[in-house]
């Protein structure tokens, strides 16, 4: 398994490995940690550490609100969409090859398209003119077109379910395929019936896939700026938008880059409980 | 078997709403580059190719597409080759200490919210007196799309079997020879993928560009600029357009992918 | 015995090809494979035989040069190779899995060695068909591993192997893979290309029928030790250990023994069930000394045996073209084996009749060690 031949003595080739990983991942990294805990004034950074950041993001109820708000909003997607993607990917699993694999591409395909313009595209979907109107009208769903569907933080939620859905479906579609047909098998030939078999055999196996997906929607959602912005309104007002903001009008870097350690803590935190619950023991 | 149905009648329809929300868009957009629209509705009558020829006087857009692509294609060969030789290093050592560190810190710009690496990346150019550009976009966007084409990368590198490798050196290949004629042929194949994934990654990278961007915009960066001040349809034309070639490549590069994969089975299956 | 015993024939030149001494490996604490000697003679096919776990291969592995031995030397037409780095070993392996390079044809597998060298294109396409001639794979030559046989992935291997004429090819329990069938035409096949081509081969095989069919000399090993080395015949009737005993179905094991006196190249043992005489001198080291006697070696007439023996008829299986009979006399059980009639008047033994069987001092061995 191993390519390189020999003994691993560092040679040059490490050193320079190193060097670049260190120049613009880990310094760049640090950098940014730093700046959490410098401060502004008059419009230039002042470089002396201070916790003032900190102070302030927990004590300002605002920063708060935001904050817990769009953590519950990016649990909510994730949650939605691991139901969701869920049926979907065992719906395709079930079918036929040729079938499932038209399926897969299908779903490869939305991804390609400009995340900017899907986004916009949603406004269109939501709106008050929309197509979403149009339908709930045409089945005589509602009688005037609902305005609740776009500018606020349900239209966050939608939107990012909506782009983000194939990020979920994926893996629990990899995770499904890797299932060998022999377990599936062995276990009707134990004398499983069908329930039995998806809640003993199946389940456990695929669940690890749809909770890399959790951990992939929960992280993009809770940091996105640019759907909140382009559908959110003033309602849909998140903690990403607020990070965002320090870095053009508010010229408060050293506050954005605050908050954002608080949002890379979280982030670690939920990739740190996937890997956990996504390896299972049994796969170590 | 009653409930059977049901069950499966309940998944069909959860399928059916998943793909409809992931193609209304599209559609929509598909749509709007041929015809327009009134009080809300398509006017069915209006067919036209009036945006795709506008489409080629929008110099801005034509600026912006070329930076996309001088932006993916450096960013993406330059994250080939480091990415190849990260996963070469991780791959001699598979249980030291430092190659899990490397794979740890290469994963980071990947994992972490793109804010996150966007701004830290801002933060590093400004203290580094580095004006923003084109240059400070490539670098983002190798530094994101490093880990997955490492990961394909290291993956094939993995299920490669030893004895190959100790098969050339055996018949008298040095390290280089070896890897030339062995190794990286039988990277060709990821490499591609990878290239094509992480230039699809780089070619709709906005949170971190935004970051980055100096005057010279990305195709991503300057539509979000024109969606803030309000935004000409012949951009459904372009939108189609690149959405047309993707899915041709992204077919093509699944065929290939299934005739590999199709080879490899047929070899395993015979030894 | 003053030389090390690396138990090979005189040989003419005096020269091994390959000299191997003190060579040990081991993976931290553990050896894998104890300090030892080996000579290998230029043009012979010499096999490397043992269980799993014996070390054999992480031998093999330690001559072509990707296990790095932690003492010893190596030596090579009396050049020190330990330092060698592969590539640049004047000899070739063929791999258990073959190692085939999938994305090469058979041709550019075969000549893939010439191409690292730098051989002139006409010079190796003229080579490449020399090679897959004699390997009889001219017509597949365009072809890739995976759309070949087993016994043609085999076959390409050992071109590919051979094409730099080395003087000795390493071969790691290349048969492995193949079913019965195969396996035997690859034996005999393997074996003519040794001698014609005169190349040295070392071969490794855990499978002792193999071993047998295709050998010159055999190097039987055990727990990263060398337990015996000679020709099969050597081993097959003079085993020096029980662990060569069994190995080689020598089964039956009388113990313990005394050595009662030795003369004119014949020892006399007493044993729990008899006194016999046994061809050869008493091993040195009588620690567990027993007496081994193939199943086939007794013959039920006696009286012309030197050695004989009246035992109980315990058991009798007829297995086809072999009747095996279990005698039984106290707390010693033995297996004799002979060839099945159907003339009834040639009947087996009935059970718990009383059986009188006799065999030679030649077909008997005094073996020593623990038990295997």
């Amino acid at each position: 398994m191993t390519v390189g031949a020999g003994r691993s003595r560092p040679g040059i080739g490490d050193y320079l490995l190193w060097s670049v990983i260190a120049l613009f991942i880990i310094v760049p990294l640090g950098c940014f940690l730093a700046y959490g805990f410098f401060s502004v004034v008059d419009n230039a950074i002042v470089y002396r550490p201070t916790v003032g950041n900190f102070a302030e993001l927990l004590s300002n109820p605002s920063y708060r609100a935001t904050f817990l708000r769009t953590i519950r909003m990016a649990f909510e997607v994730s949650a939605i969409n691991l139901v969701l993607g869920y049926a979907t990917a065992y719906f395709i699993w079930l079918r036929p090859p040729g079938m499932r694999n038209f399926l897969v591409i299908a779903l490869a395909i939305p991804l390609l398209m400009s995340y900017i313009i899907k986004i916009y595209a949603m406004r269109g979907v939501l709106g008050t003119n929309g197509l979403l109107n149009s339908a709930l009208m045409a089945l005589g769903i509602v009688d005037e077109p609902v305005s609740a569907l776009l500018f606020n933080l349900t239209a966050v939620r939608i939107t990012l379910s909506v782009v983000l859905l194939p990020f979920m479906v994926l893996p629990i579609y990899i995770a499904l395929e890797r299932i060998p047909a022999s377990v599936l098998h062995a276990a009707s030939d134990l004398g499983a019936n069908e329930l039995q078999t998806f809640t003993g055999i199946i389940l456990p196996l695929s669940l690890p896939g749809g909770i890399v997906g959790a951990m992939f929607t929960f992280v993009l959602a809770s940091g996105d700026f640019l759907a909140p912005e382009l559908v959110g309104g003033i309602e849909g007002f998140t903690y990403g938008r607020l990070i965002f903001s320090q870095f053009g009008l508010a010229f408060n870097w050293p506050l954005g880059a605050a908050l954002s350690i608080l949002l890379m803590c979280v982030a670690l935190g939920v990739i740190f409980v996937a890997r956990r619950l996504g390896n299972p023991r049994w796969q170590r | 078997m009653r409930r059977l149905r049901l069950l499966d009648i309940s998944l069909a329809s959860v399928t059916t709403l998943v793909y409809l929300a992931l193609y209304l868009p599209i559609l929509l957009v598909f749509v709007l580059s041929f015809f327009s629209m009134r009080r809300g509705r398509v006017n069915w009558e209006t067919f036209s190719l009036g945006w795709y020829a506008k489409l080629f006087d929008n110099e801005a857009l034509g600026d912006a597409l070329r930076n996309s692509l001088l932006v993916g294609g450096t960013a993406v060969a330059a994250a080939a080759v480091f990415a190849t030789v990260a996963a070469l290093h991780v791959n001699a050592r598979p249980s030291s200490r430092s190659a899990r560190i490397l794979e740890y810190v290469i994963f980071l710009p990947f994992l972490l919210p793109p804010i996150i690496t966007g701004l830290s990346l801002l933060i590093y150019f400004r203290e580094t007196g580095i004006p923003r550009g084109i240059a400070t976009i490539i670098v983002g966007h190798a530094v994101f799309v490093l880990a997955i084409i490492y990961r394909i990368v290291l993956t094939r590198l993995n299920v490669l079997s030893r004895s190959l490798v100790e098969a050339a050196h055996d018949l008298g290949a040095s390290k280089f020879q070896t890897f030339r004629y062995i190794v990286l042929p039988n990277l060709r194949m990821p490499l591609l993928t990878a290239g094509i994934l992480a230039f699809a990654l780089s070619f709709d990278e906005t949170m971190i560009t935004l970051f980055l961007t100096g005057t010279d915009a990305t195709l991503p960066v300057r539509l979000y600029a024109m969606m803030r001040v309000g935004f000409t349809p012949e951009i459904n034309a372009l939108i189609t357009l690149i959405l047309g070639f993707s899915i041709v490549l992204t077919v093509a590069v699944a065929f290939a992918w299934r005739r590999n994969a199709g080879l490899e089975n047929n070899s395993a299956t015979r030894i | 015995m003053a030389k090390p015993d690396t138990g090979g024939p005189d040989s003419e030149s005096g020269l091994p090809l390959l000299r191997i001494r003190g060579l040990g490996v081991s993976f931290g604490p553990v050896d894998a494979i104890s300090p030892l000697d080996l000579d290998v003679h230029d043009g012979e096919f010499l096999t490397i035989l043992g269980p799993s776990g014996s070390g054999k291969t992480t031998l093999l592995r330690a001559i072509a040069g990707f296990q790095p031995p932690s003492a010893g030397r190596i030596e090579f037409d009396g050049r020190d190779i330990a330092d060698l780095p592969i590539n640049r070993r004047p000899f070739n392996t063929v791999f258990q899995d073959y190692a085939l390079f999938p994305h090469m044809t058979v041709r550019e597998n075969v000549g893939f060695g010439l191409r690292v060298r730098g051989t002139a294109r006409r010079q190796m396409t003229e080579r490449v068909d020399i090679a897959l001639g004699i390997v009889g794979l001219e017509e597949l030559d365009s072809r890739y591993p995976a759309q070949l046989s087993g016994g043609q992935q085999q076959r390409t291997a050992l071109a590919r192997a051979m094409i730099c004429e080395p003087r000795l090819i390493l071969l790691d329990e290349p048969l492995a893979a193949l079913d019965a069938t195969l396996r035997r035409q690859m034996q005999n096949f393997l074996k003519s290309v040794q001698r014609q081509s005169g190349i040295t081969f070392l071969f490794v095989t855990h499978d002792q029928s193999e071993a047998i069919t295709m050998s010159d000399r055999i190097c039987v090993m055990r727990t990263g030790n060398i337990e015996q080395i000679g020709t099969p015949r050597e081993l097959y009737y003079r085993p020096k250990s029980r662990f060569v005993a069994a190995f080689f179905g020598a089964s039956n094991i009388v113990e313990p023994c005394r050595i009662e006196e030795s003369r004119d190249d014949m020892t006399v043992v007493s044993t729990p069930v008899g006194t016999f005489s046994v061809k050869g001198p008493p091993p040195e080291n009588t620690s567990g000394l027993a007496l081994a006697i193939r199943p086939e070696a007794f013959g039920s007439d006696a009286e012309t045996r030197m050695n004989s023996l009246e035992f109980e008829v315990a058991a009798v299986s007829f297995v086809g073209s072999e009747t095996i009979t279990e005698l039984r006399h106290r707390n010693t059980s033995l297996m004799f084996t002979m060839k099945s009639r159907s003339d009834p008047a040639a009947r087996p033994p009935e059970t718990g009749s009383f059986l009188r069987v006799g065999f030679d001092p030649a077909e008997c061995a005094l073996v020593t060690g623990a038990e295997s």
